[in-house]
């Protein structure tokens, strides 16, 4: 398994500067899936370098990207959101009947005022972006209302951001989400661990343009986020490795000089997969590209692309994509 | 006062023209050697054969050639307009997006990125520039006589206007990251520039921009004042809206391929006339020498600066122009 290539030390600093500590005496190990604890058990922590604490588990959510409705979905939690906004695209089938009764009130990301007229505990953002007075608020606004922000760590920016993730990063979320809810995600990250396990890295060390967006000025997955992680993960060499980056404003002579052996499209209803070819196919020079030419193209949807409980299908969907190229 | 001789001048920019367009297809991310670059287009000239791979010959004739060549012309043509405008107006200030030129083409631009019409991103640039001068020269002409300071303050408005309903289509419909898209077409940038790019602003520059270099003589009668013009047997009117119309085709032409990229007409011009003094016939010619080989350069930092990430073309601009501009104040006060 190639994750296993990353300097691993590098990255355990970083993850021990997300610290969940249990006060009161109470064990650290809090309660069973799907029972809401009565432990009194808080749980204090710096997000993207905010200090937040919760002294009991939330239980009114708002949960702002696909990336969070999913997390509180996979770890059973689903009956805690009271409202989502700005989803990327449907929720997969394993948690689709939990997701049928939630509702969405806003299709992008919603105003404060429409955050505290739902009178939440937590609001959960998959962007940090999120928190601004222009959008659900500021964190420290949010926070005098009594109301509890957090955001995925894994996609913090302006603090505490992963020098290089891994998937102890993406585990590391998902336990984080946990402890916060008071409730065990053993079960879901030994799965998910089982499943990364099985992963064949059959990449084989060719090259992989991961184009996210853009049409004059490609943005593409750069060298330390969430698509380095998925390609080193099945064994394809990013060829916008060296960009200290997430995601970065690329350049098509870059690419056309690389000439990757495939290229991954972000499916997003805002800018297809197949929108991406078109664009592809319509500018001369990367018209010839051999990935162009042989149609050689792995598909990765938009919620799955960023780091998440979702990041090892997204793995295994492209390594079993490759093989069905490699016949 | 000149200090430089403009004859002199123009040989020297014309030759940093060619060295410019010449060295700056060779620079780039990928590793190409010079005589591989002109060989290749040597060879799309029907002068030998390309000594490059079939993609890498791409990136000299699709990406790099196609793109310098726009900046150049661009360059040109807005610096150009910028020279023709800060004359009618007899506004040091002036700019070829006065007149609401360029939030107006802005908006078609965003209007299509962010709304999916369909229509050509250049087209519905360049229809919206047009919108935007029809609308202000309609509201100048509402107000009385049509005198430049009123049509200033009609650009002025027709400017807020289409800025505010661009703001509000970005936060209507912007999803995802699109918006970096919008970004870097509202500060400028010639990443999209293909050879369809080229013919839209050469064309632009031969057919409407060196007519327009050829006014020199009549703008010179415009310095002291519309009598003073008519005194001199110029047709103000006539001439006025002729050039005010041509500057407002360039710029159009130029922005509806690049997007508004920020100083170049608007401090070239001063800079040109810092060294050779106000006379158009040589003002004109020189900016728009000047501002295709600083565009060509402007352009080149923008692509290769951080290889191989791009920024857009205006920051650039923008980020030597003003020093330089400050610059040159200073020397004309030392001087004067």
């Amino acid at each position: 398994m190639s994750a296993l290539t990353y300097p691993v030390l590098a990255r355990v600093a970083v993850v021990a500067g997300v610290s969940v500590v249990a006060l009161g005496g109470c064990a650290a190990t809090p309660t069973a899936l799907d029972a809401p604890t009565t432990t009194a058990q808080r749980v204090e922590l710096s997000n993207c370098g905010f200090d937040v604490s919760f002294d009991a588990a939330p239980e009114r959510v708002i949960t702002i990207k696909s990336s969070t409705t999913e997390m509180l979905l996979a770890l059973g939690l689903g009956d805690r959101i009271i409202g989502t906004a700005f989803q990327d695209g449907p929720v997969p089938e394993q948690w689709a009947s939990d997701a049928a009764g939630l509702t969405l009130i806003a299709e992008r990301v919603p105003s404060e005022e429409a955050v505290l007229d739902l009178e939440p505990d937590l609001v959960f953002a998959g962007w940090e972006s999120t928190f601004s007075a222009d959008a659900a608020g500021e964190r420290a606004d949010l926070t005098s209302f009594g109301i509890n922000t957090f955001v995925s760590p894994s996609a913090c920016q302006s603090a505490e951001q992963p020098a290089q993730l891994s998937f102890d990063n993406v585990f590391s979320d998902i336990e984080t989400v946990a402890a916060i809810f008071q409730v065990d995600a053993t079960e879901l990250v030994n799965a998910q661990r089982a499943q990364l396990e099985a992963i064949e890295a059959n990449g084989n060390s060719r090259t992989a343009l991961w184009y996210s967006s853009g049409s004059d000025t490609p943005y593409v997955g750069a060298g330390i986020g969430a698509p380095q992680l998925l390609l080193d993960t099945v064994g394809l060499t990013n060829i916008a490795a060296d960009v200290n980056a997430t995601w970065a404003p690329y350049n098509w002579e870059a690419v056309v000089d690389a000439d990757p052996d495939f290229i991954v499209l972000v499916d997003a209803d805002w800018n297809s997969a197949e929108n991406k070819i078109g664009v592809l196919e319509a500018n001369p020079a990367t018209a010839n590209l051999s990935a162009v030419k042989a149609g050689r193209y792995l598909v990765v949807p938009f919620a799955a692309s960023e780091a998440g409980v979702r990041s090892v299908d997204a793995a295994e969907s492209l390594s079993a994509q490759i093989a069905e190229f490699d016949g | 006062m000149a200090k430089v001789s403009p004859l002199a001048l123009g040989s020297a920019l014309a030759v940093a023209l060619v060295v410019s367009i010449t060295v700056a297809v060779t620079i780039g991310p990928a590793d190409i050697r010079f005589d591989e670059v002109w060989r290749s287009i040597a060879s799309h000239l029907g002068v030998g054969v390309s000594p490059l791979s079939e993609l890498r010959d791409g990136i000299v004739w699709q990406l790099r050639l196609p793109r310098v060549l726009t900046a150049a012309a661009v360059g040109a043509g807005l610096a150009l307009s910028g020279a023709v405008m800060q004359a009618i107006t007899r506004n040091p200030l002036a700019d070829p997006y006065l007149l609401g030129l360029s939030s107006g083409a802005a908006l078609g631009a965003v209007s299509v990125l962010l709304l999916g019409a369909a229509v050509l991103l250049p087209l519905a640039a360049f229809i919206g520039a047009l919108l935007a001068l029809t609308l202000t020269l309609l509201l100048a002409g509402s107000l009385g006589a049509i005198t430049p300071s009123r049509t200033v303050l009609a650009g002025i408005a027709v400017s807020a206007l289409a800025s505010a309903i661009t703001s509000f289509v970005i936060f209507w419909s912007v999803t995802g990251d699109s918006y970096r898209e919008v970004l870097s077409w509202l500060l400028g940038s010639l990443s999209g520039a293909r050879w369809p790019a080229v013919a839209i602003t050469m064309a632009a520059i031969i057919i409407i921009g060196i007519p327009v270099m050829m006014t020199g003589r009549l703008l010179d009668s415009f310095a002291f004042g519309d009598l003073q013009a008519a005194s001199l047997g110029v047709n103000v009117s006539a001439t006025r809206w002729g050039l005010l119309g041509a500057s407002a085709l360039v710029t159009g032409a130029m922005v509806s391929v690049s997007g508004s990229i920020g100083f170049v007409g608007l401090i070239l011009p001063h800079a040109v006339r810092l060294l050779v003094g106000p006379g158009h016939r040589a003002l004109l010619p020189l900016s728009a020498l000047l501002g295709a080989v600083f565009l060509v350069w402007a352009d080149t930092l923008a692509r290769t600066l951080f290889d191989p990430r791009e920024i857009p073309v205006g920051i650039v601009t923008a980020m030597i122009g003003a020093p330089v501009f400050a610059f040159l104040l200073t020397r004309r006060k030392s001087s004067t």
